[in-house]
């Protein structure tokens, strides 16, 4: 379980955001004192950062350099201020990504698992059941026989499977897409469902995705 | 300076000296002096005056000619006063002394407004940042309880929009901070925009289609993803009930050029509508008989792209399209090799 450091002075979204995080299965560690906080920072030990730049006593880009002299933990702006310079900045003190608020919390939450990814603090489900998911050919393999699915159908199974045994929401499923560039409808999204489900019933994994009315699908 | 106005202006000089004249005359006649020694004093005395008037008249002109011409060369006439030489005669020197001294004080008076207008301006930017603080913590908050969700996220997400307007316009109105022009890519500042838009999109049963994105252009991409939004917000707002609603993006790179099309299949705008709907304030027929408009979003968005050095038009055949383009200019010397 990766953990997450929340670097924010509102109390009311540092909160919310913790919550968001943990139901999302990560582990979370929060900020209180702001007085000395590049050293609390230090101290957590998390695997990823995300970091506020309007911060009490102190400058979230300074800290953010700061931060970065000593090591490399994967670090997300998020802040209020909507403005190229800052984004410039921050990316060029070495933030991972910078998102302004308010932000969609599923996209922040795809952001996270993508930064994660890449510094590879999280495990990259490559396989389910028998079969061998290959991202960079888009295709499922079960050792003699291969499938190759549609992007989409890629990005719904990438997803249902990173939260396999958690409920996804269609919602949570159409941000994916469309974070992807696949600007797809709701009847779409149905017709890649039952597609991904009947090629996932060739390889004999009958059932694989089940619906929950009215909450979204799970990869069992 | 006309010389015959200025004599004009002398006239009372003049009858007095010759009142003045006809009373020496008398008097030097009542004396029996010769009429040839009066001639020559009176010569004399006349003599002295015209070249008293030649002497104020040249002494003047100068100074008045100057100033004359000066302010109406100047596109900025009130710096009139940093133009002029002083003159040398006092009346002038009154005269140009009040002068500087108004335009001291209006200058004082308008930077005054000046600071006024930034303070406010700066106050703007610090309240928009304050209340997405409480925005966001609402929408993280209706995330966490899914049961509420939906129509409190959708009202939240419709405060979100009117705050970025109020910040836009606020930047429009001052553009010359808070901007960074660098290569961004349509692709991306486009996707960034469909997402945030998403759920209304798909409210509304709109297909959205993106095609040939995949270019680069010298923009601040903040600001072309609020310019993109607003488009976008606009199509959703007057679709046409009558058939899919459809939006198109697609760009044009040409040999100078990159063009941003956003095509909607919604009601059009009106032929009489169209050249003015860039216009502050103006709604139009559409903003009267379909949606509610503040006649601010199109008026925002050419300030934005006028800064930003980028051209906006507009095409539309009522109800049958509207298509909004956005002209980047294309310029080698600005890419860092």
């Amino acid at each position: 379980m990766s953990k997450i450091y929340i670097v924010e002075d509102d109390k009311s979204i540092r909160t919310e955001l913790a919550e968001l995080l943990r139901n999302a299965g990560y582990e979370t560690e929060c900020l209180t004192d702001f007085s000395n906080s590049k050293h609390h920072i230090m101290e957590s030990e998390s695997d990823l950062i995300l970091l506020d730049i309007n911060l009490p006593s102190v400058n979230g880009e300074t800290l953010l350099k700061e931060i970065r002299r000593e090591t490399d933990t994967p670090i997300i702006m998020v802040t209020s201020r909507v403005s190229e310079i800052d984004e410039v900045l921050s990316m060029s003190y070495g933030a991972d990504d910078y998102i302004t608020k308010p932000y969609n919390p599923t996209i922040l939450l795809l952001r996270i698992s993508a930064v994660l990814k890449r510094s590879s603090k999280e495990n990259i489900k490559t396989s389910y059941r028998n079969l061998q998911v290959n991202t960079a050919k888009g295709s499922l393999s079960d050792g003699n026989n291969e499938i190759i699915l549609t992007k989409n159908e890629m990005i719904i199974f990438q997803l249902l499977l990173d939260r396999q045994g958690q409920i996804v929401s269609r919602d949570d499923l159409m941000t994916a897409l469309w974070d992807n560039e696949e600007y797809i409808n709701d009847n779409a999204l149905t017709v890649n469902i039952s597609r991904l489900r009947s090629k996932l019933s060739d390889f004999g994994c009958e059932n694989a995705i089940e619906t929950r009315k009215k909450q979204g699908y799970i990869l069992i | 300076m006309s010389f015959r106005k200025f004599l004009a202006d002398k006239s009372v000089n003049i009858c007095i000296s010759l009142f003045a004249w006809l009373i020496i005359w008398n008097f030097l006649s009542a004396f029996h002096i010769k009429s040839w020694q009066i001639f020559i004093i009176g010569i004399i005395y006349f003599l002295a005056d015209i070249i008293k008037i030649l002497w104020e008249y040249l002494r003047r002109k100068k100074f008045y000619t100057d100033i004359i011409s000066n302010t109406e060369n100047l596109e900025k006439k009130y710096l009139i006063s940093a133009m002029t030489e002083p003159p040398e005669f006092y009346e002038g020197q009154i005269f140009y002394d009040v002068l500087c001294e108004t335009n001291k004080s209006m200058c004082d008076n308008v930077a005054e407004y000046r600071r006024h207008s930034t303070e406010f301006q700066e106050y703007i930017e610090l309240w928009v940042h304050e209340v997405k603080l409480p925005v966001a913590s609402l929408l993280l908050m209706c995330h966490n309880n899914p049961e509420t969700s939906e129509k409190y996220s959708e009202q939240l997400r419709r405060i979100d929009d009117c705050i970025e307007n109020v910040m836009y316009y606020v930047r429009s109105e001052n553009a010359e901070k808070d901007y960074l022009i660098k290569e961004v890519s349509l692709k991306r500042t486009f996707n960034a925009s469909a997402v945030k838009n998403r759920e209304e999109l798909q409210q509304r049963n709109i297909s959205l289609k993106a095609k040939n994105l995949d270019i680069t252009v010298m923009t601040d991409s903040k600001w072309l993803e609020y310019i993109i939004g607003q488009i976008i917000g606009n199509s959703m707002k007057y679709f046409s009930p009558g058939r899919e609603p459809e939006i198109d993006v697609y760009a044009v790179e040409n040999e100078d050029n990159v063009i941003l099309h956003i095509r909607d299949n919604g009601i059009g705008i009106p032929a009489h509508d169209l050249p003015y709907i860039f216009e502050k304030s103006y709604t139009g027929e559409n903003g009267r008989t379909h949606a509610k408009s503040t006649g601010m979003g199109l008026y925002i968005i050419k300030k934005l792209c006028v800064s930003l050095g980028h051209e906006v038009k507009a095409e539309s055949v009522q109800n049958e399209f509207t298509d909004i383009s956005i002209t980047f200019g294309k310029n080698d010397f600005i890419k860092i090799e």
